[in-house]
């Protein structure tokens, strides 16, 4: 078991032919000055941290995905899962670089020129309420049954509300999901629909794309962002690292 | 950087940055993992939300989108569903005697203006609080 007070921390395999910036920093306090620990064409990047207090700091996850993000921008990159520390260089390249080489080499192959963007999705609220409000009489005859009483007396009324505006909300979301998949789907490699992160999501997914694509997925969103103007705010976040692409490209085990 | 200059709505937002929530939802539970011998830890991991992503539908949501809609404007209703309004017990009682459609305009006109005055409170953003920041 371990019992040294430093360790490897692992971000990322990239391709053994890069050069990692001087001045990058790792995770940790203080954080350690990231390098490659390269094995035939591969090189994973690392930082020395010490393992006697736990990670988790916020510095820590936004070092861990800058370090990564900024990364996939030049070369292609597969993220390691937050927090994976290993006992030292010798144990990167025996226990994890060399035997699993050919197949980290073949899916930065595969990984070339692609990145990660994550498309987020909120319904606006007010308008939401409304839509479901519109389409639902039994909705606005509670609406109606509630206003101006006391919580206390309309309780049940509005647990039943709430209850029909949540249905709804699933009901759109549904709809709006399979939207946002065809409006991503002509520029994406492959795609992973998220589960709604709060009760007004819409439709969260992230995708996987050429960069060389990037401007028309960035161009199909703004026209669906404008379609849905006051319905439903997009944000898109990337290029990224591909964190939810990765597992796939290797067996388990 | 890509990111569009502002305009009034319709565009997707790009940040220049992650936000804290956004890293969290990014790479918690995602990224390659290593085989269980070569790692000596993924413990030791403070977990800032592991919650972060589910979403439960309690009563406590169903009371609080109720809450909401009680404070909805009328005029985010629809228009052309004058049936709607003129239920209501505002609207209703009122306008009694015209016209259902017009009743209903009238009705949605005179809340605009009793609720503009008072209402617009700052928007509650129904985020968990995070007990990131305190052992910086």
């Amino acid at each position: 078991m371990p019992t040294a007070s430093a360790g490897t921390y692992l971000f990322g395999i990239v391709p053994a032919d890069v050069e990692v910036d001087p001045d990058a920093r790792g995770v940790g306090d203080p954080p350690g000055t990231v390098r490659l620990v390269r094995h035939g064409d591969i090189a994973a990047m690392v930082s020395e941290i010490a393992v006697d207090r736990p990670l988790g700091r916020p510095q820590d996850l936004l070092a861990h995905e800058r370090l990564l993000d900024a990364t996939v921008t030049e070369v292609p990159v597969l993220p390691v899962r937050f927090g994976a520390v290993l006992t030292g260089t010798d144990a990167v390249v025996d226990e994890l670089l060399a035997p699993n080489h050919d197949e980290l080499l073949a899916a930065l192959r595969e990984l070339d020129g692609k990145a990660q963007y994550v498309v987020k999705s909120r319904y606006v609220e007010a308008a939401v309420l409304g839509e479901i409000l519109a389409e639902q009489p039994e909705a606005a005859r509670l609406r109606a049954a509630i206003r101006g009483k006391s919580q206390d007396a309309t309780r049940g009324e509005r647990v039943r509300l709430g209850e029909l505006i949540t249905q709804g909300i699933e009901a759109k979301r549904q709809v709006d999901v399979r939207r946002v998949v065809a409006v991503c789907d002509p520029y994406s490699v492959s795609m992973d629909v998220r589960e709604p992160a709060h009760e007004l999501d819409a439709a969260n997914l992230a995708v996987l794309a050429k960069t060389a694509d990037e401007q028309q997925l960035v161009r199909a969103l703004d026209d669906l962002a404008q379609e849905w103007d006051g319905r439903v705010k997009i944000r898109l976040l990337g290029p990224l690292a591909p964190y939810d692409f990765v597992t796939d490209l290797r067996p388990e085990g | 950087m890509t990111t569009a200059v502002q305009q009034a709505g319709g565009t997707v937002d790009r940040p220049s940055s992650s936000s804290l929530a956004d890293v969290v939802d990014t790479i918690l539970d995602k990224g390659l993992v290593i085989d269980a011998y070569v790692r000596i830890s993924l413990v030791g991991i403070e977990l800032l939300t592991i919650d972060a992503r589910i979403v439960v539908a309690s009563v406590d949501t169903y009371l609080r989108f109720a809450e909401a809609v009680n404070r909805l404007d009328i005029a985010q209703d629809k228009a052309g569903l004058p049936e709607l309004v003129g239920d209501m017990e505002h609207g209703g009682a009122k306008h009694k005697t015209k016209g259902a459609l017009q009743g209903a305009l009238e009705a949605a006109g005179d809340t605009v203006q009793e609720l503009v005055g008072d209402r617009r409170e700052p928007e509650r953003v129904p985020r968990r609080r995070r007990r990131d920041e305190e052992e910086d």
